[in-house]
């Protein structure tokens, strides 16, 4: 048999309508007449498992899993490590520096010249920074240096 | 009619203020910039945005974010017609057409047949709402709970049937953002919910980490910077006006695009794409020389880019009068208008006649905005295509995490964004459409109240969907539409839902 897209989806479908149907155990249904905190998420997980079920089911008419090209995952893998690293340092290091560091991290990635990428990384960090913080006066995280 | 006069002319004297002009001026320029660029769509466009809006009022608020919206779809034909790559997914149809004429030289006819046929079907998409919405929202007082989970369960199936992917899929991904809904304190009995002892999520997931991360994150994550490449045309401002001939092929698709978009938009779905890619079947259909289109059609320029201007403007009728979002950029207007303490509904027209008014006449005004920005300042929009996406994405991510952050000062939630935007990547993958996900994510509470409410009533009998008449209405067109897609499904025939996929995994790939 050859494993296709849908397989692999409505498996995952399924797997995930069970496992949040077991840690919705301690959430009442109550009863038809009054229904409890438990009701609609049990409901949701039924139709999960039971939509994942129709995919796998219906498998046959999706791609092949080996077709699916995972060539652009050379790049979401580093950008979204270097987008976690810069989120999980946000309210440590502020706005201008972590901001700095993940465009320089990214720019560096797509192989530009590492003074014209820092120069950039500066600037739009520390204009956006301004702009947003100054002029629009949305809230943006000051770091333990202040800015 | 009289009193509908008496209350647009209100909205003018409220949509004339300087302060008000500006910020719709602001909304149809970010639009235009939003649909220019490829990577960005108008959600994570109005999602980014949607933070600076809450120094404004409601008013100014949806009057901006609504410009970036409709602008989008101005801007999208650009990308379209110089560079063969849609600006947004509504654009996909202009790509082929609006390209071919460029290759011709014709790139500034084009450019202009788009932009004249987008402001038509704009404008008479906001005229149908100014004469729609009100009655609608008044037939709408009537509902109660069990009116509203009908009409939600039908929203819901009738987005599962118009969507471009097959109806398991679509309503696989719609239990699952009704699942992310449930997720927070229930508002009924106090129980916390798969919040797993992180304060944040008491109060549930937000849409905005939620869209961001799955439109603008996902998108980026799935766009290596190496495939984005294009020769620009720039066309000369004296070759805008189109000859007399192409004028007159694209009355009538301008024409026709515009009511069906319209007609289209007032549906759950992807509306503006939809609109788009029917249209140009339509012209192609009507066309004496149908040979002429994928080869420089000025109706499948013209048609297209009227409908899917036609349809961004009609998703607002149902929004304003129902409270109803048709697909995700409606639910986080609504969410926007919900974060000033304005609910949507039928309630809006009565209890904020300034914000109901002033919204609906800014929009006249800022379809004639778009049109001044669109043609003369054309040349300056495609310099912004010169900027290296290599340096582009950076700056997006930037703008999501600042976006994302800005709504609750929490990290939790730009934590969901990165989480959404991994998830995002992944239902590319596997051909899973995020939309309805977004969907279900917005209408789970209202579901889950109104479903409870309903039982409660009738003391946990189900039959009081059956046995109340709007009620029973909407159940049964949800139920034909079930049936209608089950026996496609068993036919296992192709129809235009399908070819609509093939297009747009054709614009994926």
């Amino acid at each position: 048999m050859i494993l296709r897209t849908d397989h692999v989806a409505g498996g995952v479908a399924i797997a995930a309508g069970l496992l949040v149907w077991a840690i919705s155990g301690d959430l009442p249904v109550g009863r038809l007449s009054m229904p409890g905190a438990g009701m609609l998420p049990k409901l949701v997980c039924g139709l999960m498992i039971f939509f994942g079920l129709l995919l796998v089911l219906r498998g046959r008419d999706s791609a092949p899993l080996a077709t699916v090209s995972w060539n652009d995952l050379r790049h979401a893998g580093p950008v979204c490590a270097f987008t976690a690293l810069a989120v999980a340092f946000y309210t440590t290091l502020g706005f201008i520096i972590t901001f700095s560091l993940l465009l320089f991290g990214l720019l560096c990635l797509e192989r530009r010249n590492p003074i014209a990428a820092a120069a950039y990384s500066v600037g739009v960090s520390t204009a956006t920074y301004f702009l947003f913080s100054v002029v629009l006066k949305s809230p943006l995280e000051p770091g333990l240096l202040g800015f | 009619m009289e009193s509908t006069f008496d209350a647009l002319f209100l909205g003018f004297s409220v949509a004339f203020r300087p302060d008000v002009l500006w910020y719709a001026f602001l909304g149809c320029l970010v639009g235009t910039l939003v649909g220019v660029l490829p990577g960005i769509g108008p959600l994570s466009g109005i999602s980014i945005l949607l933070p600076v809006t809450y120094g404004l009022d409601a008013t100014k608020a949806i009057i901006m974010l609504a410009g970036i919206y409709y602008g989008s779809q101005y801007g999208g034909s650009t990308t379209s017609i110089l560079m063969r790559i849609p600006g947004e997914a509504s654009s996909v149809m202009t790509c082929i057409d609006g390209y071919a004429m460029a290759r011709k030289g014709r790139a500034g006819a084009a450019l202009c047949i788009a932009a004249v046929g987008s402001w038509i079907a704009g404008t008479f998409g906001v005229v149908m709402l100014t004469l729609i919405a009100p009655p609608l929202a008044a037939f709408a007082l009537k509902f109660g709970p069990p009116e509203y989970t009908a009409l939600l369960v039908l929203g819901l199936i009738f987005l599962a049937y118009m969507s471009s992917t097959s109806l398991p899929r679509t309503l696989l991904m719609a239990a699952v953002g009704l699942l992310l809904g449930t997720i927070g304190i229930d508002n009924m009995t106090g129980h916390f919910r798969y919040s797993f002892d992180i304060a944040e999520l008491g109060d549930g997931i937000g849409i905005v980490p939620v869209a961001v991360g799955l439109f603008g994150l996902g998108e980026i994550l799935s766009t290596p910077s190496a495939s984005v490449v294009g020769e620009v045309i720039t066309p000369k401002l004296r070759d805008l006006l189109p000859t007399r001939q192409e004028w007159r092929q694209s009355a009538m698709p301008i024409a026709r695009g515009s009511v069906l978009g319209f007609l289209i938009g007032l549906t759950p779905g992807s509306a503006h794409i939809i609109s788009s890619f029917l249209s140009y079947a339509v012209e192609r259909r009507f066309s004496k020389h149908p040979e002429e289109f994928g080869k420089g059609a000025v109706a499948g320029v013209a048609g297209p880019e009227s409908a899917n201007n036609a349809a961004s403007t009609g998703a607002f009728v149902p929004m304003l009068a129902l409270g109803l979002p048709t697909g995700p950029i409606t639910a986080v207007l609504i969410a926007a208008l919900m974060i000033h303490g304005v609910p949507p509904g039928p309630t809006l027209v009565n209890d904020h006649p300034d914000i109901f008014w002033g919204f609906v006449a800014s929009m006249y005004v800022g379809n004639l905005m778009l049109l001044a920005l669109n043609l003369p300042l054309v040349g300056i929009f495609v310099n912004v295509l010169r900027i290296p996406y290599a340096y582009l994405y950076p700056l997006v991510i930037m703008f999501c995490v600042i976006g994302v952050y800005a709504v609750n000062n929490s990290i939790v939630d730009v934590w969901i964004m990165l989480i959404m935007g991994v998830l995002g990547y992944f239902l590319r993958k596997f051909s899973l459409d995020p939309a309805p996900l977004v969907l279900g994510l917005v209408i789970s509470p209202t579901f889950e109240m109104s479903l409870r409410q309903s039982l409660i009533m009738s003391n946990g009998d189900w039959l009081i969907f059956f046995q109340r008449p709007i009620a029973l209405v909407l159940i049964g067109i949800a139920a034909a539409l079930l049936t209608l897609s089950a026996v496609a499904v068993l036919r296992r025939r192709a129809d235009w839902r399908a070819k609509l996929a093939q297009v747009e995994a054709g614009e994926g790939g």
